[in-house]
């Protein structure tokens, strides 16, 4: 065989190639998700949900870093922005008795995303002139600006007591009801983010973080391209902000702090920045781990600190990287047998 | 809220004080980064440690020679020391290995020390806030009360201004430390040691914070979580100054320490607000700083 290992084309090495996950780690990911629910106890369930949300505020962010090359710090003010929007809309379709309708309950999740995309829009529209350091403290300045506006502003976001609350109707208080409607949005987003990660634009956008200036030679409006990823990566994450706060039944201010805009950060470092499926595979390490290891030991961010310290030191590409290097020397080993017999077939076609 | 003469002083007092405090902790940042162009995440954290480091060596002392204010001066000594030491570590062990790594990790790597101390701090100190009374009578100044304690503060924080700028400025190390920003291969060449240059570098940031956290030990109580407040205000001060430049950080403290205590006369809740207002204006204005040089960004 002369052409490489990474032109291979059957359906799971074009899925591997895609999204970084090999096929059967894709096929068990997928099952475990579906099933997540049949464990027992409604704990796995919520942990699940959990992962989902902040998988796709993740996947969104990854956007900007893996894509886009560029790093945001303030990425939760999005997140926060479609919480927000969904929970002030929600509170105001609140009947007396605090029930709301299906109709008014998809229609408050529905306003996270264009209102975050605006809010990215215009935050985007100054982030997208720098780059490096100073994107990401500028995107920083903004999420903090932002942060503290919705903590002080008591008469309309409630300050930082948040907004309580929040109850969904009857049919999604369910766990498990709750779990299979956020995972079909977060599965359909994901779909949408894959498809445009694929498209021309997703591949100007690895240009852009490979060579601005070369993309600039071949014609592309390179702030142009960097506001419409951008506010794409914020629409997203707008609407895993809207999912959260029927989830938690209320808002906080601290959905919008730097704290929370580290979340995907770190989820997408130890998955791999470099892989479509890294900031899902890190969510599933990070949320679960908080989840099981918060029951144990009070001292959490002790545990992930020194996991992230290890992550960082000794596997720089993240989890799905080590993988990746694993399953390419295979194949290169593969591929050394296969080459074997070339030799004798080369004989038999000068025989001839 | 009545604007006299005496409220306006005192809330002068209160902000050139909280812009000392500040500009003591960004030095040292901008100085890290000036130099070995790391972002350190963990600044303020560290100064909490040296904060409740000095604290403890407070009790120590009063313990052993009774009660006294000035005991306070060793246990600065004390616990400046040892911050020095642990920075030494800490760059020697971890961030020396993050030179060659995208920016993104060295400032995962920093984050991620946030954690850990945060966290080892709880463990050590528990959740209860710190503070060490010194009782000074207050000083009537234009009918209003002023604490003497703030002059010693804004003393020290002028004082570590000028020996910083004089150790940069004046002295054979300060002058191949400055070399090193232009050029490491160069200064490494003519047989100075750059790994040794680095940790000094950054011990001594640390060294400058935790010394910042002890003398504010009397004016400022100290708790768990302030780490996260300051170190974005320090973020601020630096980039509003200009990443590298002693006097841009000196005056962005300033700016960001008096806005920030008569601001919070008009707008309580919405004083840090203001501040990152003002950081976004200069980053869209001079994305290089008040005092910086245009290079690249």
């Amino acid at each position: 065989m002369s052409c490489s290992s990474d032109r291979r084309n059957g359906f799971f090495s074009k899925l591997y190639r895609r999204t970084g996950l090999s096929g059967p780690v894709f096929v068990l990911l997928g099952l475990a998700f579906l099933f997540v629910p049949l464990l027992p106890g409604d704990f796995p369930t919520i942990v699940g949900v959990e992962i989902l949300i902040l998988g796709l505020f993740a996947l969104s962010f990854n956007l900007i870093y893996g894509y886009m090359g560029q790093i945001s710090f303030g990425h939760a003010a999005f997140f926060g922005l479609g919480a927000y929007a969904t929970a002030l809309l929600f509170r105001a379709s609140q009947t007396a008795t605090g029930e709301i309708g299906y109709i008014d309950f998809f229609l408050s999740l529905l306003i996270a995303m264009p209102v975050s995309a605006i809010g990215a829009l215009i935050v985007g529209f100054f982030c997208v002139r720098l780059t490096g350091i100073y994107f990401a403290l500028l995107s920083l300045a903004f999420g903090e600006l932002l942060f503290y506006i919705v903590f002080s502003w008591y008469g309309f976001t409630g300050g930082d007591d948040g907004i309580q609350g929040l109850m969904p109707p009857p049919f999604f208080r369910d766990p498990d009801n709750y779990y299979y409607f956020t995972l079909a949005v977060v599965a359909v987003a994901g779909l949408l983010l894959w498809r445009i990660t694929n498209s021309p634009f997703g591949y100007t956008l690895k240009m852009l973080r490979d060579n601005q200036r070369r993309a600039a030679f071949l014609g592309i409006n390179v702030r142009l391209a960097m506001l419409m990823n951008f506010v794409v990566a914020g629409a997203f994450a707008g609407v895993a902000g809207a999912l959260w706060g029927p989830f938690q039944r209320s808002v906080a201010p601290v959905l919008l702090g730097w704290m929370e805009s580290g979340i995907p950060v770190f989820m997408t470092l130890i998955g791999g920045a470099d892989f479509f499926a890294g900031p899902i595979v890190g969510s599933v390490i990070y949320t679960a781990l908080n989840s099981y290891v918060t029951r144990y030991t009070v001292y959490w961010p002790l545990t992930i600190g020194l996991i992230i310290l290890v992550i960082v030191l000794f596997f720089p590409g993240g989890i799905l990287s080590i993988i990746d290097t694993r399953i390419r020397s295979y194949r290169n080993r593969q591929e050394a047998k296969e080459d074997l017999p070339v030799p004798s077939s080369e004989k038999m076609g000068s025989s001839q | 809220m009545p604007l006299d003469i005496g409220s306006i002083l005192i809330q002068l007092f209160s902000g050139l004080s909280r812009a000392m405090m500040l500009f003591l902790l960004s030095s040292g940042l901008s100085l890290i980064f000036g130099v070995m162009n790391i972002l350190n995440f963990a600044h303020a954290t560290l100064w909490l440690f040296g904060g409740y480091l000095t604290y403890t060596m407070f009790q120590v002392c009063t313990n052993l020679f009774g009660d006294n204010g000035l005991l306070l001066v060793p246990a600065i000594i004390i616990a400046t020391g040892i911050m020095f030491a642990l920075g030494w570590l800490i760059e020697k062990f971890l961030i020396r290995r993050m030179y060659s790594r995208e920016l993104p990790e060295q400032l995962l790597l920093t984050f991620a020390l946030i954690l850990i101390f945060s966290d080892l701090l709880k463990l050590i100190w528990g959740v209860q806030n710190k503070r060490i009374f010194i009782p000074i009578e207050p000083l009537e100044v234009l009918d209003a009360y002023i604490n003497p304690y703030f002059f010693v503060v804004i003393a020290s924080g002028f004082g570590v201004g000028a020996g910083l700028w004089w150790f940069l400025h004046r002295t054979r190390y300060g002058k191949i430390v400055r070399a090193a920003v232009f050029s490491r291969e160069m200064v490494s060449a003519l047989g100075i040691r750059i790994p040794t240059i680095y940790a000094g570098v950054f011990a001594l940031g640390v060294a400058i914070a935790a010394f910042s956290a002890g003398v504010f030990l009397p004016i400022m109580p100290i708790g768990l979580g302030i780490d996260m407040d300051l170190i974005v205000q320090c973020f601020a001060v630096v980039v509003i100054g200009g990443f590298g430049s002693i006097l841009g950080t000196f005056v962005a403290s300033l700016i960001v320490g008096i806005v920030y205590s008569f601001s919070i006369l008009i707008w309580p809740g919405g004083a840090l607000a203001i501040i990152f207002l003002i950081l976004v204006t200069v980053l869209i204005w001079r994305p290089w700083g008040l005092f910086g040089t245009e290079m690249r960004y």
